[in-house]
């Protein structure tokens, strides 16, 4: 069976073609159009296509992991909303929680404050009221109906975000204002709380919907676009869009709500990982993703990613279910500098792509951190990109002699070394923070590099962790394209409660979880899907009562569900995660949440060649380790064979990466061809 | 000598330990102010209790700490710590804290017998006990108005609580189920950052640590000396009122600052001696409030540490409003005063760094306490208690800057604790919030406008409760800079269901509310910025559209004329001009 995965990225747009029959696979580049995301994202299809030899009536499945979302929203280019909330609270979007946002020094006198998502004078507000527990305090006012409409249709809004007061208890007034408004004003998407985020705290219930808002209409355009297009080229396999809980969906669940797509990019090279993982029987897993501006950290526990349920963007919470990925300004093209008082600082702003390090030679003149690894010989000047661009060594080591070595005081390699080691050290610090903000030590897990750039710190970031195996998987640079071809099908459904444990009851824990699989029902039925093969997991949202973050819990729907083994499952979490649990407060279930997956099936081609067991090296190549440059034997990676061992120290390399490993590690090949490095004992 | 790539990595690992501390208490607590609102704060000192690194917290914690931290440990003698002990304390006088309701755990951190460093977290509790439910009312005799008073003492000894004292503390307050979990919270965030050194002196030697928080220090002072080097040199004086508990007069606080070389003095002399009322400042935070403004008007760049704190004098007389000795009260001293005495170095300052300063601002917490018997029997069964006490923070106006408007409806300068979601404050207390919105004409008038203030109304669903409203700027507006307008002052009542109304002061007393009252609190704007007259009309026109600035504001304050729902800009150019004109003769 033929599928193709398609990752946009910044600059590039990664597509990749695997025939699981025979076991090949087909990769190719093409440039990423952010006019009209459609024309690369198609043209990475027909050359991929081309290349492979393939019919486009053999594509059986593409997945799709797009950034459309994502930019709409960093580039302020969502569409004219309108907020509809219910009277006297228009300005909940604005006031926010009141303290300055996450990103504000608080010295700082002079933040920048994002201006509200919807100006003030498109906030409109509805004649109603609902309590907490539902009750209708004050009915709505179908008069007013018909004034809101000659409003938003005079202002010649695109969409409009409906969030009252309480609606994830009682939706019916935000329902009956939405299939009002529907009805009058066909062309505007028309998007409620309650079926976005039906969840409480009405400032991140607002900044969800809204933003679900903004991006819907270009975004379900993009959808319908891209899938026409795509049946126009004679592909009538099906196309599936990569969310940012690592799942893959059809068009009918994203279009409403495209809040999901938020994080598709990303998502990918995580969810490739959790695939990776599975087959090679690794449990527990940290992943490190580094690009041009950043470094993007995730975490993978007993097989599983790591699900957040809330995430920032540009200072506004998005409250969807998220791979929780961590992102520092500490990629290759991260500028090293020095500032006044003779500290050595990395970022947070980055050559990017354009101009690029300075050894792009494309006009950059502030040392980055891909600068410095080519000096101390962890990139290869010759072998990146495949020879594609030739790397300037000489201008690297020009910038880093004026901008760092003789402020400092030191050699140029010095200068390279200290940047480097800063730089492995942040990203080090990164995983750190993810690991033990969520109760894990990072000694207990694995570390997968991708990226580009992910091999070539790998080895050091390791050793500031004391991690012991690090897994290089194939292509690491193409991982994220590959994630979207073999992620599993999810849906996230989720339903609040409210309830201390003590009051409810297994029947009726059953009854709601009953609720949420009928709505898991219609999703699967709108995706054309049925529950053949579908795996459903249940989870409890948990906390001691007065608390306001939760803890998840698993409800495993097969065993005998009683509030106890929430309970106790609640007080194992709570103690992993904060070292106590109290044994007398009552613990309140605040949502309940099921994920439904339809597993992808797909065989991995093998990436290891004939047998491993004589290797030589190709060349020997210059590195400087700890201070001292030494001759490293170089490998190449297509030469190696699977069962492949090769003590360090050592350099494989390969197209667009190389990965150094120092005397205290030895490199193995599996039978998949994914490179284990580990810690000799 | 430490090498450099050492110091970075160590350096940098000391504020993410801070961060890691942080964020391991705000995922636990139970008071929805520290968890939702996060007014919680964590820092690390070296073995010399100098403050060495902290997250990107609360300001009037931080600052403060750096002197309650020492006194701790004097307090219960450095030599008589073991490894797993933590102490507690919130007195000001006893404690060098900042005021009663801020808990602070200081916990040392050993390696092979000796400490190397200490951590402390810092969390607002929302009742300590004392005169009034939330213990947040500034109507007090003295500070044993203002609730329990903890001298520093142990309360986990080798990671295990002292039971007698933990009891003791938290049945001294309204809510011992709450507080309990506060302090295991605050437990949970030293036990990381002492965890998280011990795990970085052990990979890098304590000696490694111990010179990477000397040099740290070391560092921010240099960059600090160099940055007020530039101020120009001069004598700046200042002065200003201090709004008082009731009707009594204004309270002066006066302030001579003099920059020289490469160091600055505050000199508080001549400040009004200290009053009855909680408005006083003990040495702590009027250190905080100084430190504060000459961290916001050097580099920002600086890391801040001790060592930023080293070029800055600060003279404040004994028994005076910035320096108030036992038994004062002090409770808005740290909300209120705090920030006022930061508005005023800013303008005393203006002269001096027209570019680096803001028009004044709202300056307060502005919390309303609202308590008493929940009349909810489910909801009394659910959480288990019969009571109920609800405090927020209300929000104010920003001053203008001196290239931006001030922001609307925001925490500024020391504090930062967040409101409250309103679903929340219904779901868990019998109010219900009938609006909370911006309210045009608060933020003052200026090429730059002030903030908004937004006002939210309470409809009263308790039978009988009490009210307490705790701000500043009742009586003394936010001014603004280089001919901005004030912004508007603080401005709430309490509506009887009978129809009475009655207004409220700024540092209100005790009120009484029952059944369908109505409170309504609105804290003040924030001052404007340069000329209004200079603000482009398209501006002006775009606030009136937005409803930030009343079309008659527009036409007085600004010269801008709407007419038939459009810009006139013919008629506009009209009366700038003749406003020019008259205010030049």
């Amino acid at each position: 069976m033929k599928r193709i995965g398609i990752d946009v990225g910044g600059t590039f747009t990664d597509v990749v073609l695997i025939d699981d029959g025979p076991g090949r696979i087909w990769f190719t580049k093409v440039a990423t159009t952010p006019q009209d995301p459609a024309r690369g994202a198609l043209e990475g299809i027909r050359k991929i296509v081309s290349q492979a030899g393939a019919d486009y009536a053999e594509i059986a499945r593409i997945g799709h992991g797009t950034t459309i979302a994502t930019n709409l929203i960093v580039e302020g280019k969502g569409a004219r909303t309108a907020l509809l909330t219910t009277k006297g609270f228009r300005d909940i979007l604005e006031i926010r929680r009141v303290s300055r946002h996450d990103r504000a020094d608080l010295y700082d006198l002079f933040f920048r404050n994002p201006a509200p998502l919807v100006p003030r004078r498109l906030r409109l507000e509805v004649d109603e009221r609902i309590a907490f527990d539902g009750e209708v305090l004050q009915p709505l006012d179908p008069a007013q109906f018909q004034d809101l409409g000659a409003v938003l249709k005079e202002a010649g809004v695109e969409a409009v975000a409906i969030c009252l007061l309480h609606a994830h208890v009682n939706p019916a007034h935000e329902q009956a204002v939405a299939a009002f408004l529907q009805k009058a004003l066909p062309d505007v998407f028309v998007t409620s709380s309650s079926d976005v985020n039906p969840e409480m705290y009405e400032y991140e219930r607002t900044s969800t919907t809204v933003i679900n808002g903004m991006i819907g209409p270009k975004c379900k355009r993009y959808i319908a676009t891209f899938e026409q297009e795509v049946g126009r080229l004679g592909i009538d396999g099906e196309v599936l869009f990569m969310q940012s809980n690592g799942g893959l969906a059809g068009a009918p669940l994203v279009m409403d709500r495209p809040v999901t797509l938020l994080e598709s990019g990303p998502a990918g090279g995580v969810t490739a990982a959790v695939k990776l993982c599975r087959r090679i029987g690794v449990e527990n897993a940290i992943t490190g993703d580094m690009g041009g501006t950043t470094f993007d950290v995730s975490m993978i526990h007993a097989g599983r990613p790591q699900l957040r349920t809330s995430t920032v963007l540009q200072t506004v919470t998005v409250r969807t279910p998220t791979i929780d990925i961590e992102s520092i300004g500490a990629g290759g093209g991260s500028i090293a500098r020095i500032d006044e008082a003779g500290g050595v600082r990395i970022g947070p702003d980055s050559a990017g792509a354009v101009p690029g390090p300075v050894c792009y030679g494309r006009g950059g003149t502030d040392p980055t951190i891909t600068d410095c690894n080519l000096i101390l010989g962890y990139i290869d000047p010759d072998g990146f990109m495949d020879g594609e661009l030739e790397l300037d060594i000489a201008a690297a080591r020009r910038a880093v002699d004026v901008h760092l070595a003789r402020p400092l005081g030191v050699s140029i390699e010095e200068a390279a070394r200290i940047v480097r080691s800063i730089g492995s050290s942040l990203m080090a610090q990164a995983i750190r923070l993810l690991t033990v903000e969520r109760g894990f030590d990072p000694r207990d897990f694995a570390y997968i590099p991708f990226g580009g750039g992910g091999p070539v710190h790998a080895i050091e970031i390791a050793d500031e962790l004391d991690i012991d195996h690090v897994i290089v998987p194939n292509l690491p640079g193409l991982l994220s394209a590959f994630g979207m071809l073999i992620a599993d099908q999810t849906y996230d459904l989720q339903q609040p409660v409210l309830a201390n444990l003590d009051e409810l009851t297994p029947a009726r824990l059953q009854a709601l979880m009953a609720d949420l699989k009928r709505k898991a029902d219609d999703a699967l039925a709108a995706g054309g899907e049925g529950w053949s093969g579908a795996v459903a997991r249940y989870s409890a949202d948990c906390r001691y009562a007065g608390q306001a973050e939760t803890l998840s819990v698993d409800i495993d729907p097969a065993a005998d569900v009683t509030m106890d083994t929430i309970a106790s499952g609640f007080a194992v979490e709570h103690q992993r995660h904060w070292n106590f649990t109290r044994k007398t407060a009552p613990v309140t279930l605040v949502n309940l949440r099921l994920q439904v997956t339809l597993p992808t099936v797909l065989n991995i081609p093998a990436q290891a060649s004939g047998a491993g067991d004589e290797v030589k090296p190709f060349r020997h190549r210059a590195v400087v380790i700890g201070g001292e440059r030494q001759e490293i034997a170089c490998y190449r990676r297509e030469a190696l064979g699977a069962g492949t061992t090769i003590a360090g120290p050592g350099i494989i390399e390969e197209r667009s990466s190389s990965l150094v490993f120092t005397k205290d590690w030895t490199a193995s090949l599996d039978g998949e061809g994914n490179i284990h490095v580990k810690r000799n004992p | 000598m430490l090498d450099r790539i050492t110091y970075e990595v160590l350096r940098s690992a000391l504020y993410a330990t801070a961060r890691e501390m942080k964020v391991a208490m705000m995922r636990t607590a139970a008071s929805p102010i520290i968890h939702a609102g996060g007014d919680v704060s964590a820092a690390i000192f070296d073995a010399e209790m100098r403050l060495v690194a902290q997250g990107n917290d609360i300001p009037t914690m931080l600052g403060s700490a750096v002197i309650s931290t020492r006194e701790s440990v004097l307090a219960v003698g450095r030599d008589n710590l073991r490894p797993g002990d933590v102490i507690i304390s919130n007195d000001v006088y006893l404690g060098g804290g900042n005021h009663q309701p801020d808990i602070q755990l200081t916990r040392p951190v050993f390696l092979d017998g000796e400490i190397i460093a200490f951590v402390m977290t810092r969390g607002h509790w929302t009742d300590i006990g004392g005169k009034s439910p939330g213990s947040f009312t500034p109507d007090t005799w003295d500070i044993f108005g203002e609730g329990v008073r903890i001298p520093p003492v142990f309360i986990y000894r080798n990671d295990e609580p002292v039971a007698d004292i933990m009891s003791m503390i938290v049945h001294n307050t309204r809510n011992p189920d709450a507080c309990t979990l506060d302090i295991l919270a605050q437990y949970a965030g030293t036990f990381c950052g002492d965890r998280r050194l011990q795990q970085l002196a052990r990979k890098y030697g304590a000696a490694a640590l111990g010179e990477t928080m000397a040099e740290a220090l070391l560092y921010s002072e240099r960059r600090m000396r160099a940055q007020i080097e530039a101020i120009p040199d001069g004598v700046y004086t200042g002065s200003d009122y201090i709004e008082p508990v009731g009707d009594a007069e204004l309270i002066p606080i006066k302030v001579k600052i003099t920059v020289e070389g490469d160091s600055i003095c505050f000199d508080y002399t001549g400040t009004a001696p200290q009053v009855r009322g909680g408005v006083n400042c003990p040495l702590s935070v009027t250190c905080n409030s100084t430190w504060f403004a000459v961290k916001a008007i050097t580099d920002l760049s600086i890391p801040i540490n001790q060592g930023c704190y080293e070029p800055v004098k600060i003279i404040a007389p004994e028994g005076s409003l910035v320096n108030c000795v036992y038994p004062a009260s002090v409770v808005s001293g740290n909300t209120e005063t705090s920030p006022r005495i930061i508005d005023l170095l800013l303008r005393t300052l203006s002269s001096a760094l027209p570019d680096r300063v803001i028009a004044q601002s709202n300056c307060a917490a502005c919390c309303g306490i609202f308590s008493g018997d929940d009349p909810d029997l489910d909801r009394r069964k659910a959480m288990r208690r019969t009571y109920v006490s609800t405090i927020d923070v209300h929000a104010g106006g920003m001053g203008a800057r001196p290239d931006k408007d001030g922001v609307s409806a925001i925490r500024v300068l020391v504090g930062n604790a967040g409101a409250q979601p309103v679903e929340l404050i219904e779901h868990n207390s019998p109010l219900t919030i009938e609006e909370w919105t911006l309210v045009p004409d608060t933020g003052g008038a200026g090429r730059w406008r002030g903030g908004c203030a937004a006002r939210r109304t309470y409809r009263v669903g308790f039978e009988q409760a009490t009210c307490t409203v705790i701000a500043e700027r009742g009586r003394v507006a936010p001014k603004g800079l280089f001919s901005g307008l004030a912004g508007a002052t603080f401005n709430s009542s309490i509506e009887r269901r009978n129809g009475e109304t009655k207004t409220l002061r700024a540092k209100s007393e005790q009120e009484i509310i029952a059944r369908g009252d109505r409170v309504r609190i609105q804290p003040a704007g924030g001052g404007g910025y340069g000329d209004p007259l200079e603000r482009p009309a398209q501006d002006v026109w775009s606030d009136v559209l937005d409803g930030y600035v009343s079309a008659e504001s527009a036409e007085r304050d600004y010269g801008v004329i709407v007419s038939a729902g459009r810009l006139d800009p013919g008629a506009t150019e009209a009366l700038r001009h003749q406003l020019r004109a008259h205010r030049g003769g």
